[in-house]
């Protein structure tokens, strides 16, 4: 299996990567650019997987050459399932990177980040009520401490494809 | 009252009520997006960036970035 | 399905309503003194005394390092020995491998500390680990503190408007302060800026102007009263040749965008990795190319290719640049290792003026070999391009400062 870490700049990611993966990380170059990105594998139940952190991106169309290698690796890598890292307290365009991911057609499981700097902000977010319009698993972590990283990766076998008009339906349709 | 966001002074409070076309797709993962609040904290001298608040998120944008979105000013 | 950008928002504020509520913000203090640092009127005071603090714990550090260790470990115990026990005094490959030596009234003697030696095992070896290291731990130390406590993007904005003036935005200091430490992450770190042009300026300006970490733990070292001027003289050129520069680079400097995180407390095995990657990265490539540097110099000097050189070119050394022939050496050695050729100028006899002369030129001439690979990566045309603005500005720029030295009644 091979899953792939995408997130926006600065909500944890490479703590996550850092936290998930053993001691066989490399880094390397993408082909044909000098932008970095490191690859190493974790243990899924017994299963060896793939994971690669994603340079951070704010949305699929790229404004800088990290970015743009950011959505190459998404777009190159149909097989994988996406672990979409968002900062609890900036949800909402967090959710706008999320759904750009979903709509082609990626199976993803959410990490809100940052959880307990969200809470300290008095912002409460229902998480089974987001995980049901949306359909897709939806687990808080802090990854400094770890927190909530064990329930990420035992939800990540729930990670599956949703239609977007599904997650229309569910929010009670559009404008 | 409706201004450019880069005429906007410190402090003052708006909503969103237009985005130049090309910018729209540019700034939409960073939260910025017509009908949003938000707030400008700072201004640069000598026409350097802005900076603004929205969603709790401080984003800075250049004077040229600034004058493509107009805000409604709070009144 | 594809959503329309409105569309897309439009469904995550029927998502948010249902799923998100905002209780009563209360600002922190990490609020405040985030504000308080991008604001102008105290932002720019706080960048001013930020730079001046990293700028004395890394002259302390390495110099504490340098002057209360190395130096003395270097020069009273391995140099004396390998003198001792390395065969074949006056020959030349101990010349090469140890201590060039002198003459002195007829005689051959030996060389007393490790900048005087020449030789590949001591030299090399001295400025690779005895001065470099230090300089460069603690570099890299402090850059990682300020990345991961967010207060690059900050530095961004308060600058932005400077950088703005030579076709660059704020966000290029990134790639400029990297180079500080090295230019080959450096020229890496341009992929950050959004169009070509930004880039080629960026990695023009980088490859001519931007001394790096070895380089400036050298100049601290051997010529720390002269240091100012020659950063002076650098920091000058990269403003006049990058607003040149973005007056002739056709193409267009984007605009201004980016995110500004809240500061966060860095976490220390995340700066630890971070450090030790930067430092393992700088190292594969220093210590190969000081030892061969070293080993190079050596050789040329032995066949007497240098002095063959220094002759040739005197004209233009001493005419031109208005610094002693000698320098042709260490301006080859440059090629390889900036910290070598520094070195090697130390230990020449010129005037303060002709050694601030001869260091900005090592510093501006060519980039060194591990950033010339660096660059021929990101595209020949760039590297070609920036090659011809290097001949130029070396030129130009190495005259200029020689004539101002002639007004100023000092060259």
């Amino acid at each position: 299996m091979k899953v792939l870490l995408i997130g926006h700049p600065n909500v944890g990611k490479s703590v996550f990567f850092n936290r998930l993966t053993g001691a066989n990380v490399t880094e390397s170059n993408y082909p044909g650019t000098t932008v970095d990105f490191t690859k190493g594998y974790m243990n899924i139940g017994g299963e060896d997987a793939e994971l690669i952190d994603v340079p951070g991106t704010f949305s699929l169309d790229p404004k800088d050459k990290a970015e743009e290698v950011a959505v190459a690796m998404l777009h190159e890598n149909k097989d994988v399932r996406v672990i979409c890292v968002i900062d609890a307290s900036k949800i909402e365009r967090g959710v706008y990177l999320a759904l750009e991911i979903l709509e082609e057609g990626y199976p993803m499981v959410i990490a809100l980040n940052m959880w307990d700097a969200a809470v300290d902000k008095n912002i409460r977010i229902d998480i089974n009520n987001l995980q049901r319009i949306l359909g897709v698993p939806v687990v808080p972590t802090v990854a400094i401490s770890g927190e909530g990283i064990k329930e990420l990766i035992s939800r990540l076998k729930e990670a599956k494809p949703v239609e977007i008009d599904d997650i229309i339906k569910n929010a009670g349709g559009l404008t | 009252m409706e201004k450019k966001l880069s005429e906007m002074e410190y402090e003052e409070e708006g909503t969103i009520t237009d985005i130049e076309g090309t910018l729209r797709k540019m700034v939409a993962g960073m939260g910025i997006r017509v009908g949003k609040r938000l707030k400008m904290i700072t201004k640069q001298p000598v026409k350097g960036p802005v900076v603004v608040v929205v969603d709790e998120a401080n984003t800075s944008l250049g004077l040229d970035v600034a004058e493509k979105i107009i805000v409604e000013m709070k009144s | 399905m594809k959503l329309t950008i409105d569309q897309r928002w439009d469904l995550i504020d029927k998502i948010a309503k249902q799923t998100v509520t905002f209780g009563e913000y209360r600002h922190t203090l990490k609020d405040a003194i985030g504000e308080l640092t991008i604001k102008p009127f105290t932002g720019i005071p706080i960048a001013i005394a930020v730079m001046y603090a990293f700028w004395s714990i890394f002259g302390s550090f390495a110099g504490f390092f340098t002057d209360g260790f190395f130096v003395r470990l270097f020069d009273a115990y391995w140099l004396p020995w390998l003198q001792e026990v390395f065969p074949g005094q006056g020959g030349w490959l101990y010349a090469i491998m140890v201590d060039a030596g002198g003459i002195e009234g007829g005689e051959f003697v030996l060389s007393d500390n490790c900048l005087e030696s020449f030789g590949v095992l001591t030299s090399g070896l001295f400025v690779a680990i005895g001065v470099v290291l230090p300089a460069i731990v603690i570099f890299y130390l402090m850059l990682a503190l300020l990345e991961d406590i967010g207060y690059m993007p900050r530095l961004a904005v308060l600058i932005d408007t400077m950088l703005h003036k030579i076709g660059l935005h704020g966000y290029a200091i990134v790639p400029t302060i990297l180079s500080l430490g090295c230019n080959v992450p450096g020229v890496t770190a341009t992929r950050i800026l959004e169009t070509k042009k930004q880039r080629f300026i960026m990695m023009t300006l980088l490859a001519i102007f931007i001394p790096c970490g070895a380089q400036i733990g050298i100049m601290q070292d051997v010529i720390p009263g002269l240091m100012g001027w020659i950063l002076l003289y650098l920091i000058i050129g990269y403003f006049i040749f990058g607003y040149i520069l973005n007056k002739i680079v056709p193409g267009k400097a984007p605009e201004f965008l980016i995110d500004v995180p809240p500061y966060r407390r860095p976490m220390l095995s995340n700066i630890g990795k971070k450090v030790w990657g930067r430092i393992a990265g700088f190292f594969k490539v220093a210590i190969p190319f000081v030892l061969l540097g070293a080993a190079i110099v050596g050789v040329l000097y032995q066949l007497g290719v240098i002095r063959f050189l220094g002759d040739a070119l005197a004209p233009v050394f001493v005419g031109w640049f208005g610094v002693p022939k000698e320098t042709a050496g260490p301006l080859i050695a440059a090629f390889l290792r900036k910290d070598l050729a520094v070195a090697q100028l130390s230990v020449i006899e010129m005037t303060e003026y002709q050694m601030i002369t001869a260091v900005v030129l090592v510093s501006i001439y060519f980039p060194c070999v591990a950033t010339f690979a660096m660059m021929l990566k990101e595209g020949w045309k760039e590297l070609l391009g920036a090659m011809a603005v290097l001949t130029v500005v070396v030129f130009a720029y190495g005259g200029l400062i020689h004539l101002i030295g002639i007004l100023l009644g000092v060259a």
